[in-house]
């Protein structure tokens, strides 16, 4: 009974094919793609997509879309060193889109007046091939100890792809984004997270696997460490899992462990919320706001 | 640097926190530093169902428990200009939910975390997401700046005088008045022969720090 919920959990954050969204993110790729092949036409560098689109693990609740814009090992011509690489690529996209610095990507947003940083959704992770293989990648990074990140998208891809716990991943992206984790813990980290404490649990049923997931990350979040597939040696993942989010996790799986024991499943993650159309979403939304008691009339400082 | 009021009175703290997460069991508490921030996502539920979420993050005030707290949509759905009610003037999208000055209507001081919820954060995401499907702001808007302000000021003594609204705001924003003061509805009259009822309902309803706060404003 459970599982099923959680499977239409999952289902409710499909984003269909036809959607609106996918359709944006689509035009998007395509723009953005447009403006890279152009600036930088000698270089033909790699453009295709990344992170959940391609692993399969997009939530219609916070999609994000990685476009891996990656030039070959010896070429130059997009700039000398990999921070010359990532500021070049912010400057061939910032006239047509605001762009947020993010670690190793960067994020593009709306800088059209009427609908002034709106979040298109999209990062853009440009990089440089270690060699002619065309496989590991180095990526420039802004912060942390090292200014260089090695990285490589197929190994990542089917890290997840082939984790056998796809589903658990998707719940455990939705829980993020549900309980306000977005700004401590990134998708990444919690990914290689689920996957390594699911390694023996994959033919459980998904109730448990989750509350495994938070049991642990409730009693033993000191002792659990992660290791980036594509680069296990190199690549500290230490910052992912500071003492600050270990607490932050621990504290939100223990509040989710006693809200399944005291209410049940859906406490955690809602009623079903089946997609209306915009008619009767106007509807109800007048309807509750025709019941406000207080209303207020929102102001803007200029 | 005073203590923020959440270390200087634990045990009030705790109850909001219990009840915000009593009826908005996604949102939780973060400490950054000395600061607290309610992240998570926010439902607008009626008749029990969700018809929508809007991922949120209130910055609790430091200082005194009754300041306003801030407000931000963090999952980039909304479009951070004023047309939306969005400070565009710092990077972090602070909400204008209600001209301060109209907080003793909206969310009196002392009036808890879950209150600042169900009321002004609610109306305002309804707002947003009936905006979003083509309707109007389902309760109107402020218009933008000074504006807003002469505005709710006007609604409120029932004139669209600027001058009139201005010496009434003057009055409004010192400590203590005297009686004996000319009346700010400009009828010549003292204060005791004249407005003295209205004025002293009014201040009981915007403190004078807040009136102090509309003149400066109104002065920039």
């Amino acid at each position: 009974m459970s599982d099923q919920y959680l499977k239409d959990v999952l289902t409710s954050q499909n984003l269909a094919e036809d959607s609106d969204q996918l359709k944006a993110l689509r035009d998007h790729r395509a723009d953005v793609e447009a403006i890279l092949r152009k600036k930088f036409e000698e270089s033909s560098p790699t453009i295709r997509y990344g992170g959940s689109v391609a692993k399969g693990t997009l939530i219609l609740e916070s999609y994000d879309l990685d476009i891996i814009c990656y030039f070959k090992h010896e070429d130059t011509s997009a700039g000398e060193t990999l921070k010359d690489i990532y500021y070049n690529t912010k400057a061939a996209l910032q006239n047509d889109y605001l762009v947020e610095e993010k670690p190793s990507a960067l994020r593009l947003k709306s800088r059209d007046v009427n609908e002034w940083g709106t979040d298109f959704h999209i990062d853009v992770v440009p990089g440089r091939y270690t060699d002619d293989e065309e496989s590991d990648t180095f990526l420039y990074q802004s912060s942390g100890e090292k200014c260089r990140l090695k990285t490589n998208l197929e190994t990542h891809i089917a890290h997840v792809k082939d984790s056998g716990v796809i589903d658990a991943i998707r719940l455990m992206k939705l829980w993020r984004v549900r309980n306000g984790l977005v700004a401590i813990v990134k998708n990444f980290a919690l990914e290689l997270l689920t996957i390594k404490l699911l390694e023996g649990k994959k033919g459980s049923a998904l109730t448990d696997q989750m509350k495994y997931v938070w049991t642990e990350l409730r009693d033993n979040h000191a002792s659990l460490s992660i290791e980036d597939p594509a680069n296990p040696e190199g690549n500290d993942l230490a910052e992912l899992l500071s003492d600050a989010v270990r607490q932050s996790l621990s504290s939100v799986a223990s509040s989710t462990l006693a809200l399944i024991e005291k209410s049940g499943w859906e406490s955690v993650f809602g009623s079903i919320e089946s997609e209306e159309d915009a008619d009767r979403k106007s509807q109800s939304l007048r309807q509750a706001a025709a019941a406000v008691v207080t209303p207020s009339k929102p102001w803007a400082i200029e | 640097m005073v203590d923020p009021w959440y270390d200087r009175d634990p045990t009030l703290f705790e109850i909001q926190k219990r009840e915000v997460q009593s009826e908005y069991p996604n949102l939780h508490f973060y400490r950054e530093h000395d600061l607290i921030f309610v992240r998570g996502s926010f439902p607008l539920i009626d008749a029990g169902r969700v018809l929508d979420r809007f991922s949120i993050e209130i910055e609790l005030p430091r200082n005194r428990q009754e300041d306003i707290p801030i407000i931000r949509e963090t999952g980039g759905r909304i479009p951070r200009i004023s047309d939306n009610h969005i400070n565009v003037n710092n990077q972090a999208g602070d909400i204008c939910l209600f001209v301060p000055e109209e907080r003793w209507r909206i969310f009196p001081v002392g009036s808890s975390l879950l209150k600042f919820l169900n009321g002004p954060v609610k109306n305002y995401f309804l707002g947003y997401a009936l905006k979003e499907l083509g309707d109007p702001w389902p309760f109107g808007e402020r218009l933008h700046g000074k504006a807003g302000i002469f505005e709710y000021y006007g609604e409120l003594l029932g004139t669209s005088d600027e001058q009139v609204i201005r010496k009434y705001i003057q009055c409004l924003s010192k400590k203590t008045f005297k009686r004996h003061w000319p009346c700010p509805c400009g009828s010549g009259k003292k204060i005791r022969n004249c407005h003295v009822a209205e004025i002293q309902e009014l201040r009981e309803k915007v403190p004078w720090s807040y009136a102090l706060k509309s003149l400066e404003h109104l002065r920039c």
